[in-house]
Order: C-alpha cells, then structure tokens, then sequence
C-alpha cells in the first residue's frame, strides 16, 4: 500500500521535538489509511467510527466508574456515546479499550449473543487494539492523537479463511499449517507461530497489519525470541517497559 | 525474557511495583519504569516531568524506542485478553519461574491458559 504524504504530516510528530525514525512514520501511516480503507466485515465508514467510538471511551463516566470498581459487573448504566454504533458495540469497544485485563469468556458470549458475528467482532479488536497502540504512542511523546483521515468508499470483502478452527481461544484461528490458499504467507513462513500472532487470524487483513506494526514498534517477527535481537535501547530496558505495560494492563499472556 | 537467556541477573521487582523499585539492575531501568507509569497512569505533567528526565540520560533513539514499545504492548495486551488466547506451550515451559516470582496468576487473564492458576 503505497503511504499518503499528507497522513504522515497529519500525524504532527516534527512537534515532539525528537526525530521519529521513518519506519515508525510509515507504519503509523499505514494504520491510518488501513483504518479508513473498506475491511473485511466493516466499511471504512463504519472502521473510523470505531476508533472514534474507542477514543470516546477514554472520558466515558461508566467506564471510569467500572474502572474503579471490584468487579466491572457490579456497575450498570449506559456508556457515553458518539451515538454512530450500536449500543452493544459501544460496550465491546469502550471494554477492550479501557478495561481488558477484566474480559471474560462469558462477557465476550454475550458480545456475540448481542448480535456482533465472530469474524466482525475479531475485525473491531483488530481496529481498536491498533488505534490503541498509536494513541499511546502519541500520548508519550507528547502530540495530539493521529488524525483519522476520511474513510475510502467500498465494500468489505467478506473472505473468510477456510481453515480457521476453535483452537484453544475465544476465537477461531488459523494455524500455520493452514495457512493456505489465500492465506499462503501469512505467518511470513514460520511454522512455530506465537499466538498472539494468530490470535487475530479470522480476519487475515489484520494479521498483516499487526505483524506490520509489530515489526516497526517492537522487533522484526523472526527475531523476537533471539535475546540478542535490539534497536537502540538495551534489550532489557525493552523488555522491562513491556513487562510493566503488560502488568498495568492486568495482561497474563 | 528472563535473564537465563540473556546471562544477565535483573532484579524483577519493578515490573510490579514500578517506579520506585530500583533500576533492576538494567541501565536507566528506574527511569524507564517511571516514565511508563507516567504515560499508562499519569497526568499530563507526569509524563512530561518523567519524558524530560528519561531523556536526559538515554538518546532521542533510546528514547523512541521506549515510546514505540509502549505502544505496541498496548496493542498485544489487549487483542491477548480480547481473544482469549492461551499461553503458547513453549513459552509457558521457559517463563514459569519468571511468572511464579511476579505472580501472573492473579490477573483474571490467566484463566485462558489451562492450569496456569495452578
């Protein structure tokens, strides 16, 4: 996909005061016109409207509230919203933004049950997740959220990966095995797949754009279990601030 | 990663406790946790107060470096507790010291994984 040159000026990093390696620009803009481009279960329009929706969620007072709560179920009331989703994709959305280390396989049932399809559900955590990443990337280094550019017309493309099977997660997954046909590459070759990186493979699209986003953030796929492998901070700084994210996040995996 | 694969003997403490926790034996390790506490819990001072200081000790690329992980552990948090994914067995079998002595058991997404809440 080739990048916009006014998206990469819209993301307003030369206000960091810091130089922000390419790589990371041209991932981040990526993102962007990936976010706004027709997916495969939802249209652009309805893809911008998510990631408005989940930036939203950051100052939703029934968010907050269940937050601070022992136990998100014990608060009840209506989220704040944009009013462009249904209210029940406004919960999934505001839930995997602001709370996700408190999901549970019979909140994510009920998600279902409420009408989202497993393969539109794996496509809104694609959405929402990456936008995540790039708005605390922002949040740091001190610039306004990346501007969302306008959605692209078109319609979603409906693929859906003929191996993907029940495997272990809430969701089907593609294992490396069968990944092929359509999905031949996917996993860039690798038979041993970690599977965070499969996690998402319902819906090919966002696979790639996470491995994308991984390899400009963190590490290149292939490298991320050598512990030599680094950019420029030490290894173990890296992998101290993950470990930390991880544990604010209430992440076990 | 624990230090087994690195030769290196660090102190976990502060992926727990965070900033305050010493430096872990890792370089600027202090500084680094404070300045993601900052930007996962802070206000907006806070984490201009920590950027200033942790730039002052590493490079702009050090710097953005630590800034890039944030936000990609932000993204992987959330599709693992959003999906439901267990541990990769592998994995499991080489960072069960590692999480025994920070006690991942407690978060509630360790019911995803079999037998990881022993």
């Amino acid at each position: 996909m080739l990048v916009d040159a006014s998206i990469v000026s819209a993301l307003r990093y030369e206000q960091a005061g810091v130089s922000v390696r390419e790589e990371l620009q041209r991932s981040h803009a990526l993102i962007l016109e990936h976010i706004a481009s027709p997916g495969t279960w939802w249209t652009g329009a309805e893809r911008v409207a998510l990631v408005l929706e989940s930036r939203n969620s950051l100052t939703c007072a029934l968010c907050r509230d269940r937050k601070d709560a022992l136990s998100p179920n014990a608060v009840s009331g209506e989220h704040d919203s944009l009013g462009s989703v249904a209210q029940n994709v406004v919960d999934v959305v505001h839930r995997i933004r602001t709370d996700p280390g408190r999901l549970s396989k019979d909140w994510f049932d009920s998600a279902l049950a409420g009408g989202l399809t497993e393969e539109q559900y794996v496509e809104l955590v694609g959405v929402v997740t990456i936008t995540a990443g790039i708005d605390y990337f922002a949040k740091a280094l001190g610039v306004p959220p990346a501007e969302v550019p306008a959605p692209r017309p078109g319609e979603p493309t409906r693929h859906r990966p003929a191996g993907a099977k029940l495997a272990g997660a809430w969701v089907r997954t593609v294992a490396a095995e069968d990944a092929v046909g359509p999905e031949e590459g996917l996993y860039g070759g690798q038979n041993l797949v970690p599977n965070i990186m499969k996690a998402l493979s319902l819906v090919p699209d966002q696979v790639r754009a996470l491995i994308g986003s991984s390899n400009a953030h963190y590490l290149e796929m292939d490298t991320m279990m050598d512990p030599q492998a680094k950019r420029d901070l030490d290894r173990m700084g890296v992998e101290l601030v993950a470990s930390r994210v991880s544990a604010l996040n209430e992440c076990f995996y | 990663m624990s230090s087994l694969s690195t030769g290196r003997e660090i102190d976990l403490k502060g992926v727990n406790e965070g900033e305050g926790a010493g430096d872990g034996g890792i370089p600027h390790g202090d500084r680094l946790l404070a300045f993601t506490d900052a930007v996962m819990r802070g206000s907006d001072a806070d984490i201009d107060r920590e950027r200033a200081a942790l730039r002052a000790v590493v490079s702009d690329a050090e710097y953005i470096d630590a800034v890039a992980t944030i936000g990609a552990f932000n993204v992987v948090d959330r599709i693992a507790d959003s999906t439901g994914i267990p541990l990769d067995e592998t994995l499991e079998a080489v960072s069960q010291g590692v999480r025994d002595e920070l006690g991942l058991a407690r978060f509630g997404s360790s019911a995803n994984t079999p037998g990881a809440r022993g």
